[in-house]
């Protein structure tokens, strides 16, 4: 197959997959689920392939070509947040199955039913698409549109949970409307100076006007609550911790990366020509902020699924530590295996925490004696996302700090190099709070098992987030041939 | 611009401005609605005199009548539990005081950066003017939504499927039993129906060549479904058939797209020769899907008359 069908695979299948499973309704709708996500998964796969073997590329869709149409540029940037998505995209979904399937034989035994339960399927897919839309554009107003889908199917897949959860959606819709307003203003600023959409026009146009410069205020603004980064992060914590498990692990591994995503692709790419030394080093600043701040704020939580969704505002923060290091060889290599292997990881721990709260009715971590004992296989995938988390050897985790830690140290920035081993030693704090539970003597003897395809799929994520430590030099080739700028 | 114009738009800007700040600060949540209302039609007016009607247009319909609706229909179910319409009034204290600054320095900053920009600037207007013989409509508006950035609209089309996808999760109640329809409300239904399916389809066709197209003609159909459920209430629950309905649009906008990349093209590469009669395909399709979407957003998750869920 050629880059272009693979391309076309992974766009289309998912948007075709949400609205066939919305018609089949709730008998059929797992089902086009698990079908869709194969075939979404397979090509974003076959593509990272063919962008590591043809190098990076552009689509015009439409056929017009901008700044009439809208371009797509698939390069391996793109490319690996496509595979991470597609990759952990996969496994929720078969995590979701036993998920649902559960919910549904707890409301059988009750004599209720599980409501529009089963719209997770249409909307979950929706999201996905979303999220592939938005790596693979090359036009500002179109990645507007991506985001609107991404973030609305946010919003209702949150509220699913339905209680407290709604309004937690609720604040979640805000501010992502504020958040997209921000934006939509500054792509107009851009628009009017430079009479295009396409970033790599742009980026070849691009001079320091103050509208610019605003105009790159303003979507900054607007992506950095987006993305959750401290001090913008006060929605996240309820948001992912009050949805159902696989939407916290959807919104916490995958949805938050695209803001980081794109704030990558403006400052290092698109800005880089109006002199953003100040703007990087301010960008990292706040995520060094956001990892003591996460880091502090998860140690403190009494439930297990807030304790998670603390620790993803401190993980989002070693992303932004790129921006200060991006000039360093090998930074934006570690920093891409330290968002894949984190994506890997946190959805392995929601994942966890669904299951855990599936056999214990809760999530209280004091209460949660003798859980190694109980759900084995659940302690382990706990215990191995623990170590790429933390950035222990071998893991993905350990690569992606190592790499930000010798870019660090080779530019004498001693102080970003601190942060890094803090954060570490924070992370390592509340997760093994938690893991040192797993080790005691049962308190209760519970007869409920977590569904078998729940645990195993945690464990395959967590597994993967530990083999990801061989993926450095293939991230590293990858890189190399898809001409990431 | 001749006097007359400059004294009309400086009221209308004038206005526009007053009507925001009186919304925002009125204690009555149901004078507030019909101010909001006001504003949306006034701000049509607005689009109208920035040479923008298609945009005027979808400012009245959506703007000003659907949403205008949905937040009547909103205030109607806060009424319902009680005593909900008075709102406590914006008063100034110094988190909004600084709010309020910042907001200020912004707009003035974003005033002084469109009056920066250089005279006489065209955007792509020339590239649009060099594309459309082979877009397939004559109007450029229609072209650039359903052709030169078809795939954008696609995703809003999706962005709207959504929205119900949400008032279905979210379980929304139905509407509290309307009044029974008095007989002025039966006349108006049977008098106004028919005309309003022949405005829909009316603006459908002639966003080909003028202002209009699906998503005026969707808010038009919309309002007609709106005034039928008012008359009689009708139930638009999560079944088969709506489920169709509502992804009808998006569907087959997608299935054209990913067709013509099949037959050799790029996505959403509409051939010249067919370009005409494809788009009208879209628009028929996504016209009914947004239009059913506009009515579900207003009727809600309705139950059964057993007073089931019917989700």
């Amino acid at each position: 197959m050629t880059q272009e069908s693979w391309m076309e695979g992974t766009l289309a299948a998912p948007l075709l997959g949400a609205v066939l499973a919305l018609i089949a309704g709730r008998s059929a709708a797992s089902a086009i689920g698990i079908l869709t996500a194969l075939v979404g998964s397979a090509a974003s796969i076959g593509l990272a392939f063919a962008v590591s073997r043809g190098g990076s590329f552009r689509y015009a869709v439409g056929g017009w070509g901008a700044p009439l149409g809208i371009d797509l540029r698939v390069d391996a940037l793109a490319a690996v947040m496509l595979a991470m998505t597609g990759v952990v995209g996969l496994c929720i979904s078969v995590y979701a199955v036993g998920y649902f399937r559960g919910k549904e034989a707890e409301a059988a035994s009750s004599r209720t039913n599980t409501g529009p339960a089963w719209l997770f399927w249409p909307m979950w897919l929706m999201l996905w698409g979303g999220m592939n839309a938005l790596y693979l554009s090359g036009d500002l107003f179109n990645i507007y549109v991506a985001l609107e889908v991404v973030g609305i199917s946010g919003i209702g897949l949150i509220a699913l949970a339905g209680g407290s959860a709604i309004a937690a959606a609720l604040r979640y819709l805000l501010l992502g409307l504020a958040g997209s307003l921000l934006y939509i203003v500054g792509v107009e600023l851009l628009y009017a100076g430079y009479a295009t959409l396409d970033l790599e026009q742009l980026r070849q146009r691009i001079d320091a006007q103050p509208s610019t410069w605003l105009a790159a205020a303003l979507m900054t603004a607007g992506l950095l609550a987006k993305s959750a980064l401290f001090p913008l992060h006060f929605w996240l914590p309820p948001a992912h911790g009050h949805a159902l498990a696989p939407v916290s692990a959807a919104l916490s591994a995958l949805v938050v990366k695209t803001g980081f995503y794109l704030l990558v692709r403006l400052w290092l790419d698109v800005f880089a020509a109006l002199g953003t030394e100040h703007v990087t080093t301010f960008l990292g600043a706040l995520g060094a902020a956001a990892v003591l701040w996460g880091g502090v704020q998860a140690l403190q939580q009494e439930r297990l699924k807030m304790m998670v969704a603390y620790s993803t505002v401190a993980q989002i923060g070693y992303l932004f530590m790129l921006f200060p290091l991006a000039s360093m060889s090998g930074s934006l290599t570690g920093a891409l295996l330290l968002a894949v292997s984190h994506a890997m990881s946190k959805a392995a721990l929601f994942m966890c925490a669904g299951s855990v709260l599936a056999v214990y009715g809760h999530d209280r971590i004091q209460s949660l004696q003798g859980f190694g004992a109980l759900m084995p296989m659940t302690a382990a995938a706990f215990a191995l996302s623990s170590i790429s988390l933390i950035g222990l050897p071998p893991s993905g985790g350990f690569a992606g700090k190592w790499m930000l830690l010798s870019a660090a140290l080779a530019g004498g920035a001693w102080w970003w190099a601190a942060i890094i081993v803090l954060g570490g030693l924070l992370t390592a704090a509340y997760l093994l709070r938690v893991l040192a539970f797993a080790f005691l003597e049962p308190v209760v003897a519970s007869s409920t098992r977590a569904p078998r395809a729940m645990e195993l799929t945690s464990l395959i994520l967590a597994g993967m987030a530990i083999a990801m430590n061989f993926a450095l030099l293939p991230l590293h080739d990858l890189l190399h041939a898809g001409g990431a700028r | 611009m001749s006097g007359d114009t400059l004294v009309l738009d400086l009221v209308l800007a004038g206005l526009l401005v007053f009507l925001a700040w009186r919304l925002l600060t009125l204690s009555d949540l149901f004078k507030a609605t019909v101010l909001f209302i006001v504003f949306g039609v006034l701000l049509s007016l607005a689009w109208v005199r920035l040479n923008a009607p298609d945009v005027a247009l979808a400012e009245a319909a959506i703007g000003a009548g659907v949403t205008g609706a949905l937040v009547l229909d909103a205030l109607r179910r806060l009424d319902a539990r009680g005593p909900a319409d008075e709102a406590q009034p914006l008063r100034l204290n110094l988190p909004r005081l600084v709010g309020a600054l910042l907001v200020m320095g912004l707009g003035a900053f974003l005033l002084w950066s469109v009056l920066s920009l250089p005279p006489g600037w065209r955007g792509l207007s020339s590239e649009t003017a060099a594309a459309m013989p082979r877009s397939g409509v004559v109007n450029p508006v229609t072209a650039s939504l359903l052709n030169f950035r078809g795939y954008d609209t696609l995703l809003e089309i999706a962005v709207l499927m959504l929205a119900v996808l949400g008032v279905w999760t979210l379980n929304a109640e139905p509407m509290p039993p309307a009044e029974p329809a008095g007989p002025i409300l039966d006349v108006l239904v049977k008098a106004l129906l028919p005309p309003m399916v022949v405005v829909a389809g009316y603006l459908l066709w002639a966003g080909g060549h003028a202002p209009g197209g699906a998503f005026q003609g969707a808010a038009v159909l919309a309002a007609g479904g709106i005034l039928l459920h008012l008359a009689r209430p009708f139930n638009v629950a999560n079944r088969g058939v709506v489920r169709l309905v509502i992804g009808f649009g998006f569907a087959v906008f997608l299935l054209v797209g990913l067709t013509l990349a099949t037959l050799g093209g790029r996505f959403l590469e509409l051939p010249e020769r067919h370009a005409g009669i494809l788009i009208l395909m879209i628009e028929t399709a996504a016209m009914i899907s947004i239009a059913l979407t506009f009515v579900v957003l207003f009727v809600g998750n309705a139950r059964d008359n057993a007073g089931r869920d019917t989700s």
